[in-house]
């Protein structure tokens, strides 16, 4: 079956990220502020993958940014997925000018620039990690927020909802046993989409100086601060790059598979 | 945005990184210089403006100053003073009045006759109230100005200005009736302003009713970039002749070696700085500041981003000023002298601070360096990365920062360490005294020697950490000669290239 192959090669892409990311916790090859390395050496015995201008160990460097890709991509898509299901299901639920006034809050939202939405929030609080994850959080809640609305919406139509309405049930036993139920599939889907843009939007924000500060080696300041030596030392800018095309694709083909495996008619349309 | 198009753009943050390099070269030509010949210059800045005392900024000196305006006096590419629209001048014996004889047949673009009544204007326009030029403070001691007549300026100053002359160099002379400098001009210089199309170009053409050595070229035009490696592949594929200066080494690989280019390496005034607030503890403590120099190996900080090019300092003069000495040696690179020190002060068991650090190169590549090398004395470092606009609001005007990282690109600016209100904060009587004597010096030689005090004090307090001195290197197609190597304050005469 097509999907489960596709969400199978999706979790060995994002499964070697993550254990990239856990060995880092507990063993790297080198300290990541150690700078005894020498300037941009190459690639060998000591440092597998080289190093950096300042000295540090490339694949240090590495398997750090993997693990704040991976935080931010679960922290974005947790601040945005709660906060995008509640304003989702509150639209959902609420009755016609509130419903009307929060879409329109959500259009614009969903309009704003996440990158400028990143300098608002940045501006407010400072660069940091948890600053990238509630901008980025912030602005992908708005797509969560319209895509439930929607599906909620669906639900809300069926006649049995009608029926469990007429006969008293209250409203969130509605939302546990018939809305929530219905709906997580297409949202599950949708979330792990959404975690693939966070790890992108992640690495644009560090690219321009807007993520997490140094010394913390996102793969986006990677690829920034590799940008200036990429002639001399190419591999700076491709390993991180590489990380980022694995990682991302690796999210989408899980998201790919789930879509398949969650929905009926396409599970029986082979 | 869907699952494939993600994809794509993470493949294309990596080509548009790993893109940039195209070998061809021009191909080299024969030897007699082509006096029509237009000179294409690559450049990091572009003005903001066309008027340097209205915030025009770095770029509008480069493509202007000497070019399209001139001032009294003209500071050689070598750093020496020559006198310009001045054909000579006369001081009285207290040094209180200056008398500039004006040089004769000089016009403004616009055809008007240089006056004296332009000089005195130009200057009152640099001193006036609203003046956004760097260079005010230093003509505060100007308290008049007369045109006695045509030919003649008489500049009378409150007390005696060793440096007068030398200050004047960066006062453009423009036509007293001219309008919206800022857009336009009317200067003296070789050039006129041709157009200005902004983010891309600024040409300048050659001004047939110029009073001396007409350029050695048919006119130049200023190619902006805002990415040094797009800046670098406008040379290699031959859209550029020249680039005014390399930010990077990494970059001159392709360049060395290599016929068709030529490299120079010449002396910036620029200086990467550590400044300290001296107002505030811990930094109050010239012993903390002393640990901190000691502590951070600055040739190794240098190696990692200059690769080689640059040179260490030890403090605030750079080997072009009049009063540069070696002081590397005052706070040698020596970590456990740096642990005494700490010790000694207090802080045994390590200090913490925030390193407000500028968001562009090579600010944060020196934090986190500078972050490595002080953890191992016990010092933690919180890297804080701002904005330009954030740095000038919050460090330079508020005063609110422990440390901050800085380029200073002025030369002989040494004396703002004798200013306690100027953003670091550096208080020193003695100091302060040594710099206010040095300008009220009778001779050049004085000035010198209160000045070599005032440094050398200054790095033994470590009124601040100077850690190395930015190389200037130009990077020119091997058939263009006589530019300059030097670009000293981020000047560029354009007037002697020739091209061939």
């Amino acid at each position: 079956m097509k999907g489960r192959h596709t969400f199978a090669a999706g979790c060995v892409l994002v499964g070697l990220v993550l254990a990239v990311a856990v060995v880092s916790l507990v063993w790297l090859p080198y300290d990541p502020s150690d700078t005894t390395g020498g300037r941009l050496a190459p690639p060998g015995g000591e440092h597998l993958l080289g190093t950096d201008k300042l000295g540090r160990d490339l694949l240090t460097q590495l398997m750090v940014g993997a693990r704040i890709a991976l935080t931010v991509g679960a922290g974005s898509v947790l601040v945005g997925g709660v906060l995008g299901v509640a304003a989702g299901l509150l639209a959902g639920f609420a009755t016609r000018w509130l419903d009307d006034a929060l879409s329109a809050a959500l259009d614009i939202l969903i309009a704003f620039p996440t990158l400028l939405l990143a300098m608002l929030v940045v501006a407010v609080r400072e660069a940091s990690l948890g600053s990238a994850v509630v901008a980025i959080g912030l602005a992908m809640s708005g797509v969560v927020a319209r895509l439930t609305r929607v599906l909620v919406k669906r639900v809300l139509a069926q006649d049995y909802i009608t029926a469990s309405r007429t006969s008293g049930t209250p409203w969130p036993r509605l939302v546990t046993e018939h809305v929530l139920p219905n709906i997580w599939p297409t949202l599950l889907v949708n979330l792990a989409l959404q975690l693939g843009l966070a790890v992108l939007a992640e690495a644009s924000l560090s690219y321009l100086g807007l993520g997490p500060p140094p010394p913390n080696a996102s793969w986006g300041r990677l690829l920034q601060e590799a940008q200036a030596t990429v002639l001399t030392a190419p591999l700076g800018a491709i390993a991180p790059g590489l990380l980022l095309v694995v990682l991302v694709v690796g999210v989408n083909l899980v998201a790919d598979g789930l879509r398949d495996l969650a929905d009926p008619t396409r599970r029986s349309s082979r | 945005m869907n699952s494939k198009l993600a994809g794509v753009v993470a493949a294309l943050a990596l080509v548009l990184v790993a893109c940039g390099s195209g070998q061809e070269g021009p191909a080299g030509g024969g030897a007699t210089p082509d006096a029509a010949a237009v000179i294409e210059i690559g450049s990091l800045y572009e003005p903001q403006n066309l008027d340097n005392t209205a915030g025009g900024g770095q770029g509008v000196t480069e493509a202007f100053n000497g070019n399209v305006y001139e001032g009294l006096f003209r500071l050689t590419d070598a750093g020496k003073v020559d006198n310009l629209l001045a054909k000579e001048y006369a001081v009285s014996d207290d040094g209180l009045t200056y008398t500039f004889e004006l040089r004769d047949g000089v016009t403004f673009h616009s055809g008007k006759a240089l006056t004296a009544a332009d000089v005195k204007h130009s200057i009152e326009r640099v001193t006036a109230d609203d003046s956004q030029s760097a260079r005010k403070s230093n003509l505060e001691v100007i308290e008049s100005v007369e045109a006695p007549d045509d030919g003649t300026v008489v500049v009378k100053l409150a007390h005696r200005s060793v440096s007068l002359v030398y200050n004047l160099t960066y006062v453009w002379i423009v036509n007293a009736g001219a309008k919206d400098l800022a857009t336009a001009e009317d200067g003296t210089g070789p050039y006129t302003l041709g157009a200005w199309k902004r983010g891309s170009t600024l040409s300048l053409d050659r001004f047939p009713g110029y009073w001396g050595t007409p350029p050695a070229n048919g006119g130049v035009v200023f190619h902006y970039f805002t990415d040094a490696t797009a800046l670098n592949n406008a040379l290699l594929t031959n859209a550029v002749d020249i680039v005014t200066s390399q930010q990077s080494p990494d970059a001159l690989e392709q360049f060395t070696g290599n016929p068709d280019y030529k490299v120079s390496e010449g002396h910036s005034t620029t200086k990467l700085l550590l400044a300290f607030n001296d107002r505030r503890a811990p930094f109050d403590k010239p012993l903390v500041r002393k640990a901190v120099s000691s502590a951070i190996d600055d040739a190794k900080l240098l190696e990692s981003i200059w690769a080689g090019h640059g040179s260490l300092i030890g403090s605030m003069v750079p080997p072009t000023d009049p009063w540069y000495e070696d002081l590397t040696k005052v706070n040698p690179y020596d970590v456990e002298l740096a642990k005494r020190q700490l010790a000694q002060a207090g802080y045994a068991k390590g200090l913490r601070f925030t390193l407000d650090t500028p968001s562009y190169d090579p600010h944060p590549t020196a934090a986190a360096f500078i972050k490595s090398e002080l953890a191992k004395v016990g010092i933690t470092v919180d890297i804080n990365v701002i904005t330009a606009d954030e740095w000038y609001s919050k460090v330079y005007k508020n005063h609110d920062f422990a440390a901050t990282l800085q380029e200073h690109v002025n030369d002989r600016d040494v004396v703002w360490y004798g200013d306690p209100g100027f953003y670091w904060g550096y208080d020193d009587e003695q100091v302060s005294e040594w710099i206010k004597d040095a300008e009220r010096a009778r001779t050049p030689e004085e000035q010198t020697e209160l000045l070599k005090k005032a440094n050398r004090r200054i790095a033994e307090n470590a009124a601040s950490d100077w850690l190395y001195l930015y190389p200037q290197i130009v990077v020119a197609a091997s058939n263009l000669s006589g530019y300059p190597v030097n670009g000293l304050n981020s000047q560029f005469y354009a007037y002697g290239i020739k091209k061939s």
